[in-house]
């Protein structure tokens, strides 16, 4: 948060960092035993964790059942291509619009809410959309889902690109990512951005300062389902399939994870770090041993006992006691005295 | 009619009566003080003024509107602002920060605000004014968990100033406060009155007693006593009792 | 009178879910209480204890080598009488090692400590997968309480009895244990106000670190008795840490009956359900919870509960 007279760069050091590992990954993602498809898998995921983030990270409120909008936004895309026939931007819009609708319905249950009340009721209403999922056979194909969505043609008016190519998906996911990051940036840096942390903070010396705390939440909420349908709809495209699975709380629970163990809790940064570390122990570990799964789960109970902050904000510390000022440590939410009272 | 009105308010916790009948009332432009001994209802009775609570029966009216039940958010944009006794800063933020996320700019303008970037000068400025006016001129960047006990009390009433309020409810400012910091409030207060209507809360007598134009002193969850610091200091009850030890 | 005739079965099914639904809520409960802990582990806790169980009654015969002869010609009550007994030691220990996880987490943020218990439960439910499959187990139960019996027409299940007999003396033991031992009255105390329990001079570390194996299990426990009903696969454990808040929620915390009155209505509502929809039985708990708590603003006292800091 910090504070500065005159605007505060809409772009800033970190983000062209940023952007410029994104789009020239493919040109070096090989060197370092990466592929293209991991590419995607992450930049999907990070969609979804920055998004994930404005309500964990920002606004303080623990959702345990988010997957439901990554797979309503997955079978949102694959019913709008299996059934209408749509192409890429409209199966897109119908996924953020199918899981928008879903959130903010979801959100007027749980606005009112906060804390443990707020997890549970996610869990519940979780479990109740993956136990649709599987139940209504008709509309989802049941446990195995929708399958046989094939990578449509990316119609550019001059030209029509096959996303079958997965460089060719990466750049359409990247370049989504990136328009994702801008946006969110901009807008965790408003005032609306502030009050939603001071949500976080006291919620009722929010509501004393006549902040209407209930939608904002509701808000809140229906943006991060927003940007999980979006990362659905990715997904489905890139996975060529939909199913229950990704509705689950196991599934659910990985997020929770991934955005935490990258420092989700104190810089805007948090998440893109959590998914690059979760995909990196999964093939990494994965390659090692059939359970890395269970070592990344110890590893995030390590970093809720030891280092809450994550990741970020071990860098934070880290950068602070070699370096002080220079370089500048990653976005933190919050402030430290020495870099505000120079 | 008076600013700001309590009438007959009865409050309840459970089976024990907290408030039992109480009626205040509160001109505008001056400084009002509510005392009492501790446990005696008048935090809960400040509690109900400003919309905590809800009262089982009575109303509170604020410049003739009936206010009474209505949500924290929507009594304080009807103008009534309250600072809190254990305070409830936000920590994670610099004491400008605290102060911009109070101001009527940023409350109204959320919609719109969408896209500004929060470092607008304008905001910053207003910001910067609010904490000039507490005494926090210079400390704009400090963290607000960083801050000593006394500014982090200045903070908290500047943060209660900061949304412009038509009436400013104090809750014990004095609390933890040594004669220092107790006389740099009292030169504070001196300076709002020409703003702001300032309705007190303490069980410091001699705070209120250099401060107030009228105290409302409540004892057993009753307004026992009722008038000036010089009427009141006839008030055989007041001078005998505890409070009447300076 | 023939819907309610109809219907007895699976009130009895319902009661006896009731009563094992009161065992895990009662665990969950006393650790709540005494730590302002929800530990979101409680579920996977009480699977661990029906998959420990079924290495007690049918191990691996490898393991067992020389042994696997003797231990399989003892009968299988015997065998399912000792999974009942050293599955909730085993369990109880895991609980011992999660409390020890969370100490650190105890003077900071609440959410710390519920993100944690989070994350104990994907990896025990991840530990559970990794040693014994995905796929849905079975455990063997006794000829003695197998079977089913006609009343009146109408047919019972003898295992659901038992389940209600079992749940009703294990309910029974927790009280004597609450109310008649000094350990148990130090726990109940500290369910009810733990500030005062150390206040007067009883170890608090100690006494955390029982109520969560205590909690741990009655849930392990529970977890043998029902999954023989629910069916055991490794994410059965969601399933059991949801009627365990939602009866806090309607039971109060901390509260011995609120926690035996909750399960049984909970029991009998989802019981009740399955004669209708089997289905939509475990579901009915899910939307019984959001009932709940968007029609209550508060448990049963309209106070603040730690569960709203």
């Amino acid at each position: 948060m910090l504070t500065a007279k005159g605007k505060a760069s809409l772009v800033p050091r970190q983000m062209l960092v940023f952007f410029v590992i994104l789009f020239s990954f493919p040109f070096w993602s090989q060197s370092v035993g990466l592929y293209d498809y991991i590419g995607i898998e992450i930049a999907i995921w990070i969609i979804y964790g920055l998004g994930y983030n404005l309500l964990l990270g920002y606004t303080g409120l623990p959702s345990f059942g988010h997957g439901a909008f990554l797979g309503i936004g997955a079978y949102g895309y694959g019913l709008a291509h299996l059934n209408l026939g749509s192409g890429v931007w409209t199966g897109l819009i119908i996924a953020i619009a199918a899981a928008s609708a879903a959130a903010a319905l979801a959100a007027c249950l749980l606005s009112h809410r906060r804390g443990i009340y707020f997890a549970l009721l996610t869990i519940a209403i979780g479990q109740i959309f993956w136990f649709v999922s599987i139940k209504w056979h008709s509309l989802t194909g049941g446990e195995d889902g929708l399958l046989n969505i094939l990578r449509p043609e990316l119609n550019l008016g001059v030209t029509s690109i096959s996303l079958k190519s997965n460089v060719a998906l990466y750049y359409l996911v990247a370049i989504l990512l990136a328009v994702v990051v801008l946006l969110l940036w901009r807008f965790l840096h408003s005032p609306f951005g502030s009050v939603i942390q001071t949500i976080r903070m006291n919620e009722t010396r929010a509501r004393f300062l006549g902040y209407r705390v209930w939608l904002i939440k509701w808000t809140v909420f229906t943006l991060s389902g927003a940007f999980a349908g979006l990362a659905g709809g990715l997904f489905c495209m890139t996975q060529e399939s939909a199913y229950p699975d990704i509705m689950s709380l196991h599934a659910s629970g990985l997020i929770v994870m991934m955005v935490l163990v990258g420092g989700g809790f104190v810089s805007f940064w948090g998440p893109v770090i959590g998914v690059v570390v979760f995909f990196m122990a999964r093939d990494l570990l994965g390659s090692i041993t059939e359970t890395w799964l269970l070592w990344y789960g110890l590893l995030f109970m390590a970093v809720m006992v030891f280092e809450p902050e994550g990741v970020a904000g071990m860098w934070d510390r880290l950068t602070r006691r070699f370096f002080g000022q220079f370089p500048p440590a990653p976005d933190t939410k919050r402030s430290t005295q020495e870099e505000l009272s120079t | 009619m008076s600013f700001f009105v309590a009438e007959n308010l009865h409050k309840r916790f459970g089976s024990q009566v907290v408030l039992e009948d109480i009626s205040l009332a509160f001109e505008a432009g001056g400084v009002s003080g509510i005392m009492g001994p501790n446990g005696a209802g008048k935090s809960t009775c400040f509690n109900v003024l400003t919309g905590l609570y809800r009262p089982e029966r009575g109303r509170v009216l604020f410049d003739g509107e009936d206010i009474t039940g209505l949500a924290p958010s929507e009594i304080s944009r009807k103008g009534i602002s309250r600072s809190f006794q254990v305070m409830t800063l936000f920590d994670e933020f610099s004491a400008l920060d605290n102060i911009m996320v109070a101001l009527p700019a940023v409350r109204s303008g959320l919609g719109r605000a969408f896209w500004e970037m929060r470092a607008d000068s304008a905001l910053a400025d207003q910001a910067e004014a609010v904490l000039a006016q507490v005494g926090l001129g210079g400390r704009e960047r400090v963290l607000a968990s960083a801050l000593p006990y006394g500014e982090r009390r200045a903070l908290e009433i500047g943060v209660t100033l900061a949304s412009e309020p038509r009436i400013v409810f104090l809750d014990e400012p004095t609390q933890g406060m040594g004669s220092d910091g107790r006389t740099l409030l009292v030169d504070l207060v001196q300076k709002l009155r020409t703003t702001y209507t300032l309705v007190i809360i303490e069980h410091n007598m001699q705070f209120l007693f250099q401060l107030a134009d009228r105290i409302s002193v409540i004892h057993w969850g009753q307004v026992i006593a009722e008038g000036t610091p010089s009427e009141l200091n006839e008030n055989e009850w007041v001078r005998s009792s505890e409070l009447g030890k300076v | 009178m023939e819907l309610l005739h109809g219907l007895l079965p699976h009130i009895v099914n319902g009661f006896a879910l009731g009563v094992l639904f009161a065992l895990i809520a009662l665990g969950f409960t006393l650790i709540v209480g005494v730590m302002e802990v929800i530990n979101l582990a409680h579920g996977s806790l009480f699977a661990l204890g029906a998959y420990i169980a079924l290495v007690v009654i049918s191990p691996d015969p490898d393991i067992l080598g020389a042994f696997a002869d003797s231990y399989f010609s003892l009968p299988l009550v015997v065998r399912y009488a000792l999974a009942l007994l050293v599955a909730p030691l085993l369990v109880a220990a895991v609980g011992f090692g999660l409390e020890i996880c969370l100490r650190r987490t105890y003077g900071k943020k609440k959410e710390y400590g519920l993100l944690l218990t989070f994350g104990a439960a994907l990896v025990i439910e991840e530990t559970i997968r990794l040693f014994w499959g995905p796929a849905e187990q079975s455990l063997q139960i006794p000829a003695q309480i197998s079977g089913a019996f006609i009343a009146g027409d109408m047919i019972y299940s003898n295992y659901r009895v038992f389940a209600a007999l079992f749940g009703i003396c294990a309910i029974a033991v927790v009280w004597l244990f609450l109310d008649r031992t000094p350990y148990g009255s130090i726990i109940k105390a500290g369910a009810h106000d733990s500030e005062m329990v150390q206040a007067l001079g009883i170890n608090l570390p100690r006494l955390r670190l029982l109520v969560f194996g205590f909690g741990a299990g009655l849930a392990a426990l529970a977890g043998i008795i029902l999954t023989p009903i629910w069916g055991l696969r490794p994410h059965v454990g969601v399933d059991a840490v949801i009627p365990a808040f939602l009866i806090i929620v309607l039971g109060g915390i901390g509260s011995f009956w609120g926690a035996v009155a909750g399960g049984i209505l909970v029991g009998l509502a989802v019981g009740i359900t399955g004669a209708y929809a089997t289905d939509w039985s475990i579901l009915s708990m899910y939307l019984l919870l959001i009932l709940v708590l968007t029609f209550r603003a508060r448990g049963l006292f309209g106070k603040k509960t730690v569960l709203e800091q």
